[in-house]
């Protein structure tokens, strides 16, 4: 039965505002409950066991999801953490998705999500050995930092390894350079930082894009930055610390 | 081409969509996502093989890549997806003649026809204007792609308008500025945190950012870890 459901305040701040009837649960990856009824039941534990927990810790999820029932029915409001945007997906009819690591939010009852081994081309895509795959029937909900953009792809398209939060699996995808980049320009271009490397999809099916990366932020934040000599804390920086402190 | 702007404000991105032969020229970084159907040069210069390697390192300069991603429709209906690294906005601006000068990191694309040039703002300017030495000049006819820290809003100055350094985004070549004192003695001007600021003056068009990346850089600065050093 579908999740009663609406996404507040996208893309920037989204929100999931879900209404659980009675009975129905909903399991998400720990710490994004933002308010819930009181008459909603909270339990964590290893879903599906070791095995499978493990598979989604190597997708970059947490070994513990979060159960929440609601035997009466009641309302809750989950926030992931980055600012960004959320999705929502039905599965069914035997669709299958894969989402990037960390891009899980929370599914129902019938929803498995598992780690996929990638093998190398998760290696080269920076991104990590291993996607999540969801799979089964019912509601899912994703997420990322920044916007998130659906694309229907038919035959061929390309995005920057850091951009792909999710994609149906009737795509299949490579690792690949820039099409038409001379050697010359590939050298340059993975160098000095700049598209080295495309998610390369073919076939029939929605992936979806993010309009804003972590890395990119967290690269640019780099030389701000204190310094410390070798071995020293920085009398600077801590100061700086005090000085500013909130 | 055409160019659909999107997720505004904080998360803005660009669809740009090409048809045969159409090209456009993007800052390195910048590619979200792209049709098959566009050929990819990185090059140090724009498109026609003007500027070359004196281009590119005054572009370092002025706070862009020393290359350029330059990327060319070889069949119809294709679309590229660009944005900024930071949170926030894009705008799209019709050069139709004349040129718009783009502080550096301001700059994301722009269309086949539109020169893409540095330019150096005086001695007094790249010195104390915080940004950097050189800016970008865009001359032509075409679209060039603005993107912001924050918001973006126009001011269309008439006389003359005074912007902190920080929250430049562009203007138009029809003006022109100085760096000058916010207040009226030194010493206030920096005890008051305002330092340096642009004084506009002319008629034209001016782009500015709600917010200051630097500033917000240095907020975060002492919150994070300390690098090694030496």
């Amino acid at each position: 039965m579908a999740i009663e459901h609406a996404i507040e305040h996208r893309p920037d701040f989204a929100m999931l505002r879900a209404r659980l009837s009675a009975g129905q649960k909903l399991y998400a990856e720990p710490s994004v409950m933002a308010t819930m009824d009181p008459s909603i039941e909270l339990k964590a534990g290893l879903k599906g066991g070791v095995l499978k927990s493990i598979g989604r810790a190597f997708g970059g999820e947490s070994l513990i999801i979060n159960t929440f029932t609601a035997p009466q029915g009641g309302e809750l409001t989950l926030a992931p953490g980055p600012m960004g945007d959320l999705v929502h997906y039905r599965l069914e009819g035997g669709r299958k998705i894969m989402l990037q690591r960390g891009a899980f939010v929370a599914h129902e009852d019938g929803v498995e999500v598992n780690g996929s081994w990638q093998g190398a081309r998760g290696f080269f895509s920076g991104e990590g050995l291993v996607l999540l795959q969801a799979s089964g029937e019912g509601d899912l909900f994703f997420n990322s930092y920044g916007a998130i953009l659906p694309v229907d792809v038919s035959g061929r398209y390309m995005v920057d390894t850091g951009y792909v939060v999710a994609f149906e699996d009737t795509l299949s995808y490579s690792i690949n350079t820039l099409p038409g980049l001379s050697i010359g320009s590939r050298i340059k271009s993975f160098l000095f930082g700049g598209e080295g490397l495309v998610v390369d999809f073919h076939g029939q099916g929605r992936l979806w894009v993010q309009t804003r990366a972590i890395g990119p932020f967290v690269r640019w934040v780099q030389p701000f930055r204190p310094t410390k000599k070798s071995g020293q804390a920085s009398k600077l920086g801590n100061l700086m610390e005090m000085m500013s402190g909130d | 081409m055409n160019v659909e702007i999107v997720s505004r404000p904080a998360g803005a991105a660009a669809w740009v969509r090409l048809e045969r032969g159409d090209a456009v020229t993007a800052e390195v970084g910048a590619m979200i996502a792209m049709s098959p159907d566009l050929q990819v040069n990185t090059t140090s210069m724009s498109r026609g093989g003007k500027g070359g390697i004196l281009k590119g390192i005054r572009r370092m300069f002025s706070g862009e890549n020393f290359f350029l991603n330059h990327f060319e429709a070889t069949a119809d209906g294709q679309e590229l997806l660009v944005g900024p690294a930071l949170v926030g906005d894009i705008v799209a601006h019709e050069l139709t003649g004349g040129a718009v000068i783009v502080q550096g990191s301001s700059w994301l694309a722009s269309s086949d026809g539109v020169d893409i040039d540095t330019t150096f703002q005086g001695v007094m300017n790249a010195l104390f204007s915080g940004e950097g030495i050189f800016w970008v000049k865009c001359s032509g006819a075409g679209t060039v792609l603005l993107n912001s820290f924050g918001a973006i809003y126009e001011v269309d100055v008439d006389g003359s308008h005074v912007v902190d350094t920080g929250h430049i985004v562009a203007f138009e070549d029809s003006l022109s500025f100085s760096v000058t004192k916010a207040s009226g003695s030194w010493i206030g001007s920096f005890l008051g945190g305002e330092g340096l600021v642009a004084r506009f003056s002319g008629r034209g068009r001016l782009w500015c950012q709600t917010h200051n990346a630097t500033s917000f850089g240095r907020t975060l600065g002492p919150h994070l870890k300390p690098r090694q050093e030496g």
